[in-house]
């Protein structure tokens, strides 16, 4: 066991955060739901960010750690899926990647657009296809990601990929999925923790007082959990690892997203705060891959049969 | 980062489990229902101890100058893990190990090892920690019990509460004060357990026979050659204390393998089909899992040299949430467990409850975690 982060994961880390630095401090006055950004989308494709689990030597941990740094940003990214179930399907698939159960299509799909891949997983196979202009239409939705309907049922153009596994698919997508929880409830925490420590009422500091502050501090206890369950599935990619982690994160957003806008009072209600940029990613997030009770049903049977 | 146990760890692990399967009487399980700190165990833990300090298992985290084999801090929590999941055979004895024999080697004159480091390495000898008083649970260093220089002597009167083991101890390690100063008014004696003056009262309990008591302290004559350290050097010294138990007893592994024992259980009843009973099974496995990956993170700090800080407390509320949920899992789906039926569940129930009260509240960890790892601004006093 060594918990430790390579040199290497070292060195991609420093170059992610300098990387997106302009984009950390990004102006979010009324941002809107969904913040996006081409620019640095392009720039961590170009610098390769998106492909390090090609490289065995790096692998999926290494993924799961850009894809909960990238969480942090304010900016939405499609990193997850490109990062980890990618590498199943090769390197010439188009970004964004869309990850779809089958049977689910008609929902609204995050970064669904025109020239997105899209990826089916059932129960057997895995299929996919490349959406065409007139196959999505863009949704406004109330989650804080670019999100489209796809207008068509994916059995009727979508190409079986008859090489990758469904459950490496799940497994890849659960990890994903936690990893980029545990860098959206690290910076939701942070953005809360920060504004209870400058608004004062009663004379002091929000902070100071303690209902505040151990629901905040339950709070990190939840973060800490997700990201380890999260570095750890990616260590092993064994499904138990994945479900569970999935399960924390899903289980962790519900539990602290209502909190952290609670101790924003009124502020946290508004468009200008940029609280609700990663809010609103996390209750995406909260029903992705069926939610709670899918991941929870996948965990025991994984671990107990 | 790499989740895999080297082959030298799992070995370290497997060689502890074939010791357990047989060294452990076939009535174990039942009979660990006694409690760490019940006569029948503190018994059976002096035969235990001394086979483990044989086999070179009851020490090998010390250093090898006294006895030790000097392994890292992983090899420390896998024996940890393995002795806590087997019921605690090591009774009290594993604070010994733990962090007294630590405490001494760092702060303990040279008469004070020689005395006491033999019996602890040997499995002899039997601890227990005077902290808490009756006006000082988790404000500690409001603590009023008196030593009082003469002489050569310390005269000591006061009274400590919940104290484990004390019935059966052979030494108190007792902090008490030596002056008003809140902090620096604080020392360490090292008081043999029949000192003329104490009087030791059990303590009827949930967790078991035996586990906590009250001590009277009553005029008690103290050499001064038994104080550890300097007069006012104790809140140092328990700080150094604290960072050898800081996570303290790795409840995570006992909490998992109780939930591991009850769905198989209920497997063979047929009664674990329900997605409703697999759901709160997941979730108890997820806290379980969350909290020792967090304090993983922390003993992987240790195992580099690493100072730790408030991040044990998160590992600490991590696993007081996974205590909970295998308990709450267990009353609600295999309610026999609290009676005779199951003896490994009955036990881990009867000392679960202890997680988010015994060696620092809760609600402490989450003042420590607001304060120091989220660096909110304190609370006003
Ligand atoms: C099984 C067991 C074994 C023990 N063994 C020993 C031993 O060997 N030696 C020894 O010295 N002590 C021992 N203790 C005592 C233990 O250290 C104390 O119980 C602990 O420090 C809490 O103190 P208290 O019980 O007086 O609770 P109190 O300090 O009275 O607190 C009661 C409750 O109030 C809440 N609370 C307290 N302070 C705050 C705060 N600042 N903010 C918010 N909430 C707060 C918490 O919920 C806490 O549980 C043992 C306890 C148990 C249960």
């Amino acid at each position: 066991m060594d918990l430790a982060l390579s040199s290497d994961q070292i060195a991609i880390l420093d170059a992610i955060d300098s990387l997106a630095k302009p984009y950390a401090a990004a102006p979010t006055h009324e941002a809107g739901f969904a913040m996006v950004s081409d620019a640095l989308d392009r720039e961590l494709a170009e610098g390769g960010f998106l492909d390090v689990a090609f490289d065995p030597d790096l692998g999926a941990v290494s993924a799961a750690l850009i894809i909960e740094r990238l969480a942090r940003l304010p900016y939405a990214i499609e990193a997850a899926a490109s990062a980890l179930v990618r590498p199943l399907l090769g390197d010439d698939v188009s970004r964004p990647l869309c990850l779809v159960m089958e049977g689910k299509h008609a929902r609204p799909i995050r970064f669904l657009k025109a020239g997105a891949t899209v990826i089916v997983t059932g129960h057997e196979t895995v299929s996919s296809f490349t959406v065409s202009q007139d196959q999505a239409r863009a949704e406004d939705t109330l989650f804080g990601y670019p999100m489209g309907t796809l207008l068509i049922d994916p059995a009727t153009v979508a190409m079986p990929c008859p090489d990758v596994s469904p459950e490496a698919v799940l497994v890849r997508w659960r990890v994903g999925l936690a990893a980029e929880a545990a860098g959206l409830l690290a910076a939701a925490l942070g953005s809360t923790a920060t504004y209870v420590t400058d608004r004062q009422q009663f004379g002091r500091p929000l902070a100071t007082f303690q209902a505040i502050r151990h629901r905040l501090a339950e709070a990190q206890v939840r973060t800490n959990g997700v990201y380890w369950l999260a570095m750890k599935a990616a260590g092993t990619l064994d499904p138990g690892d994945a479900a569970l982690a999935a399960l924390h994160a899903q289980e962790s957003a519900r539990a602290t997203v209502y909190d952290f806008h609670q101790f924003l009072g009124a502020m946290g209600m508004t468009l200008e705060h940029p609280l609700h940029l990663w809010t609103y990613r996390l209750k995406a997030l909260i029903g992705a891959l069926g939610g709670r009770g899918a991941q929870g049903l996948a965990a025991a049977d994984a671990i107990w049969g | 980062m790499n989740f895999e146990w080297t082959p030298e760890e799992a070995a370290f692990r497997q060689r502890l489990q074939d010791f357990l399967a047989v060294t452990l009487p076939d009535d174990w399980e039942r009979f660990s229902q006694h409690g760490p700190a019940s006569p029948a165990l503190t018994k059976y833990a002096e035969t235990f101890c001394g086979k483990l300090a044989e086999e070179g298992l009851l020490t090998p985290h010390w250093p090898k100058a006294i006895g030790g084999q000097g392994l890292d801090p992983w090899h420390q929590a896998i024996l940890a893990e393995e002795m806590w999941i087997a019921g605690e055979p090591r009774g009290g004895q594993y604070m010994n190990v733990n962090w007294v024999g630590p405490t001494l080697i760092k702060y303990g004159s040279a008469d004070q090892q020689a005395r006491y480091l033999p019996p602890i390495s040997e499995g002899k000898a039997l601890w227990c920690q005077g902290f808490s008083e009756p006006g000082s649970g988790s404000d500690l260093a409001s603590l009023r019990t008196r030593a009082v220089l003469d002489g050569d002597n310390y005269r000591v009167s006061g009274q400590k509460i919940w104290t484990s083991y004390a019935g059966l101890a052979d030494t108190c390690f007792l902090v008490c004060r030596t002056s008003d100063d809140r902090k620096k008014g604080i020392s360490i004696l090292l008081v043999p357990m029949d000192t003329p003056g104490i009087t030791v009262r059990q303590i009827p309990s949930l967790i078991g026979e035996g586990d906590i008591h009250e001590v009277f302290f009553d005029d008690c004559v103290v050499p001064v050659s038994a104080r550890l350290g300097d007069e006012g050097q104790a809140w140092e010294i328990i700080g150094y204390s604290l960072t050898n138990e800081r996570l303290g007893i790795p409840r995570y592994a006992l909490a998992r393998a109780a939930l591991d024992r009850a769905v198989s259980l209920l497997q063979a009843q047929a009664e674990f089909a329900s997605e409703a009973v697999k759901l709160e099974a997941a979730h108890a496995a997820a806290l379980c899992e969350a909290a020792r990956m967090a304090s993983y993170a922390i003993i992987d700090c240790r195992s580099r040299g690493e100072a730790i800080g408030a991040e044990s407390s998160s590992a600490r509320f991590a696993t007081v949430m996974a205590e909970r949920k295998v308990a709450e899992f267990v009353v609600e789906y295999l309610p026999e467990a609290l009676a005779d039926a199951h003896p490994y569940l009955k036990m881990h129930h009867q000392r679960g409850i202890v997680a988010g009260i015994a060696a620092g509240a809760a609600e402490i960890q989450l003042n420590i975690i607001a304060t120091d790892v989220l660096k909110l601004p304190r609370e006003p006093r």
